[in-house]
């Protein structure tokens, strides 16, 4: 019992807010190009662009928001690059996110070693991170209860409000419910005069800022570097979170929070003495295991009832059902 | 058809130039002269046979992985889980070659195979989701990879952690070394295995009723589905069969190179396979070609990396971008289509 009070406490739960807000900050971003119908594996890429240049605009300005501020315009041309590809070009999705991250990847190794001379890692040079915010009375209003909402980064909050933003941006908004149509029905929405084009670079533009801002909190949030590859496959797990909660906001949050809570957890493990290996390896198995108990539960019953009644009409061989692209 | 094809080729050519001047602005961006990288990476790559041998090894785990990937893009599967299969073969093979005494040959077979069914296990749970539920193996297969990499570490470090080394395993018999080719360069038999895999597997999509019907379901599974072929049990396989080839390019490396496994012990070839794949537009003998391109920037990059300020990640993002320009090529052909018209990737 005392275990599992050390384990999940106060603590934790700040500690899952901490973890959570890159994630959704990332999936939310997805959100925008999921709805609008593009498959944006991209997203691992353009976080990672956004922490390293983070990194670099606050050692250039000094200042942690110009850094942010770099981070998001590196993640909006990583954006602006995949939507030209896919929307433009009519090219794959999934090649084009694949290279896009490739290229991320590789290019800030080049740029660390470039500009610092370094591989692995940039740490010191005056990166200045992001300060916390305290919010004044929660002291006093929650008690030891208080840091649940005050003291993280300001990006921290701007996740956490961006889902009911986004919630009323999909349900009130003009251009909201175009991304909506575009996705879903696009000769609909082209026979309605829409330009499709437009909406999707809209939304992928869209995108860019928000995983910008998730690879920004990477970076300058509460730990204050730049390494290898750090964005770790988060991004990844955002296309996970995508795809069984279909990009819609409140959902995108479920799957965030049992992530950051996976994330943190895991790392209370870690100082328990389990192998680190084994630990680091849970977020993943907790993202695998969602997407298939999930897709396992979203399989689409109506196709499969059409399906049954044609098999019986033509008796066909039961196992040869077509295949549908929309689970 | 025969003019496609030759417009298709040139086009990939033309999109692997655009993509060098790209790296060459990059390359002057990073405060290098183009010029001089190009002629390290040449020096690198093709300087003298130990230089050529060094592009082959570093060729024979992309072309085994590329055959892996191509198997998969032909059969409408991504399977970008090549590198987790890589290092679960790789350690299958290991565990086989320290743990076991076998008579030389047989012992290096039964790691093979060992290595193969590790692959094949590895990518059987996204594979199965995939043709029952549909689940994006895109992503799943991704999410693997970065399981394996852990899991492989902790097999490594924890369980078989060889006495006083660090972070690697005993080291396996000479009973199971695939047999060197040069007595001055590590190259093995390995290259032949490739070779032999992607002209094999090329055979078998262009002769056999079984790969015109991957194909098919790659290209359009619905006129596949009335054709009569099980497009589910067909991707299922197709996906096993990719994964069964990358687990085999774990086994290679481990025995041919290494001689043991260890933590990180072939970073990237999964990925650098898969590129080379989608270059060769999923042909295994045009893999050949892409496949000892690529290991030549890679070959090439270890002296960049002594040579120039560098670094030689720099050919990485060389790779990316001819994949981005080849990607983009789609253009000449379907200018003034509908946008709203067929969507070829959706989950």
């Amino acid at each position: 019992m005392e275990i599992l009070d050390k384990l999940i406490n106060v603590a934790l739960i700040a500690a899952t807010l901490r973890t959570t807000a890159p994630i959704l900050l990332v999936a939310l971003g997805g959100s925008f190009t999921t709805k609008a119908g593009i498959f944006n594996i991209g997203l691992e890429g353009q976080m990672l662009a956004g922490a390293f240049f983070a990194v670099i605009g606050s050692i250039w300005t000094g200042s942690a928001f110009a850094g942010v501020a770099c981070g998001v315009a590196a993640a909006l041309a990583f954006a602006l690059a995949f939507a030209v590809l896919v929307v433009t070009f009519r090219a794959n999705e999934v090649v084009v996110g694949l290279a896009l991250n490739i290229l991320a990847g590789g290019m800030t190794i080049s740029l660390m070693k470039a500009i610092f001379g370094t591989r692995g890692s940039i740490v010191g040079h005056g990166i200045v991170g992001l300060p916390k915010v305290q919010i004044p009375g929660a002291q006093a209003l929650l008690g030891s209860w208080a840091p649940l909402i005050s003291g993280f980064t300001p990006i921290v909050y701007v996740a956490f409000i961006a889902v009911p933003l986004l919630v009323l941006f999909y349900n009130r908004t003009r251009l909201g419910l175009y991304i909506r149509v575009v996705g879903e029905k696009p000769e609909a929405a082209e026979a309605l005069g829409i330009s499709i084009t437009r909406v999707r670079y809209t939304a992928s533009l869209l995108c860019g800022l928000l995983a910008g801002l998730a690879g920004a909190h990477l970076s300058l949030g509460y730990i204050t570097m730049f390494t290898e590859n750090m964005s770790s496959g988060r991004g990844f797990m955002a296309v996970a979170i995508l795809i069984f909660s279909n990009g819609d906001p409140l959902k995108v949050l479920a799957g965030c929070l049992l992530f950051g809570f996976a994330d943190a957890f895991s790392l209370r493990l870690q100082t328990f003495g389990f192998p680190s290996y084994l630990v680091l390896t849970v977020p993943y198995v907790v993202a695998l295991t969602a997407l298939f108990a999930l897709s396992y539960r979203a399989r689409p019953k109506i196709i499969k009832e059409t399906l049954a009644s044609m098999q019986k009409l033509l008796s066909v061989d039961r196992n040869s059902a077509p295949v549908d692209k929309n689970p | 058809m025969m003019s496609d094809r030759l417009r298709a080729f040139s086009g990939q050519i033309i999109a692997v130039g655009v993509a060098l001047l790209l790296g060459a602005i990059i390359i002057l961006l990073v405060g290098e002269s183009p010029v001089h990288v190009l002629m390290t990476l040449l020096r690198g790559a093709f300087g003298d046979q130990e230089k050529i041998a060094g592009t082959l090894l570093q060729t024979t785990p992309i072309l085994i992985c590329g055959v892996a990937a191509c198997i998969g893009l032909r059969g409408g599967m991504f399977n970008v889980g090549i590198e987790g299969q890589l290092f679960l073969g790789g350690f299958a093979a290991a565990w086989v070659g320290f743990s076991f005494s076998l008579p030389a040959g047989i012992h290096m077979l039964a790691a093979l195979a060992l290595a193969v069914v590790a692959g094949a296990a590895w990518v059987a749970i996204p594979a199965f989701f995939r043709a029952r539920y549909n689940t994006n193996e895109v992503v799943s297969t991704i999410l693997s990879n970065y399981i394996a990499v852990l899991l492989t570490s902790y097999f490594t470090i924890f369980l078989f952690k060889r006495p006083g080394g660090w972070s690697e395993t005993p080291p396996i018999l000479a009973t199971a070394y695939l047999p060197e080719i040069f007595s001055f360069s590590r190259l093995n038999w390995g290259l032949f295995i490739g070779l032999a895999l992607a002209i094999g597997v090329a055979l078998v999509f262009r002769y056999t009723s079984w790969g015109y019907g991957v194909t098919i379901v790659g290209s359009a599974p619905k006129f596949a589905e009335y054709g009569g072929v099980n497009v589910k049990r067909q991707g299922f396989v197709v996906l096993l069969l990719s994964g069964a080839v990358g687990g085999l390019a774990g086994g290679v490396e481990t025995l041919g190179v290494h001689h043991r496994f260890m933590e990180g012990f072939a970073p990237g070839f999964g990925f650098d396979g898969l590129i080379a794949a989608l270059l060769a537009n999923g042909s295994p003998v045009a893999t050949i070609v892409t496949a000892l391109f690529f290991g030549a920037l890679r070959s090439g990059s270890l002296l960049l990396e002594v040579d120039t300020s560098a670094s030689r990640e720099i050919i990485t993002v060389i790779q990316a971008l001819i994949i981005l320009s080849v990607s983009a090529q789609v253009l000449i052909k379907r200018r003034g289509d509908s946008q709203a018209g067929e969507r070829r990737w959706k989950f």
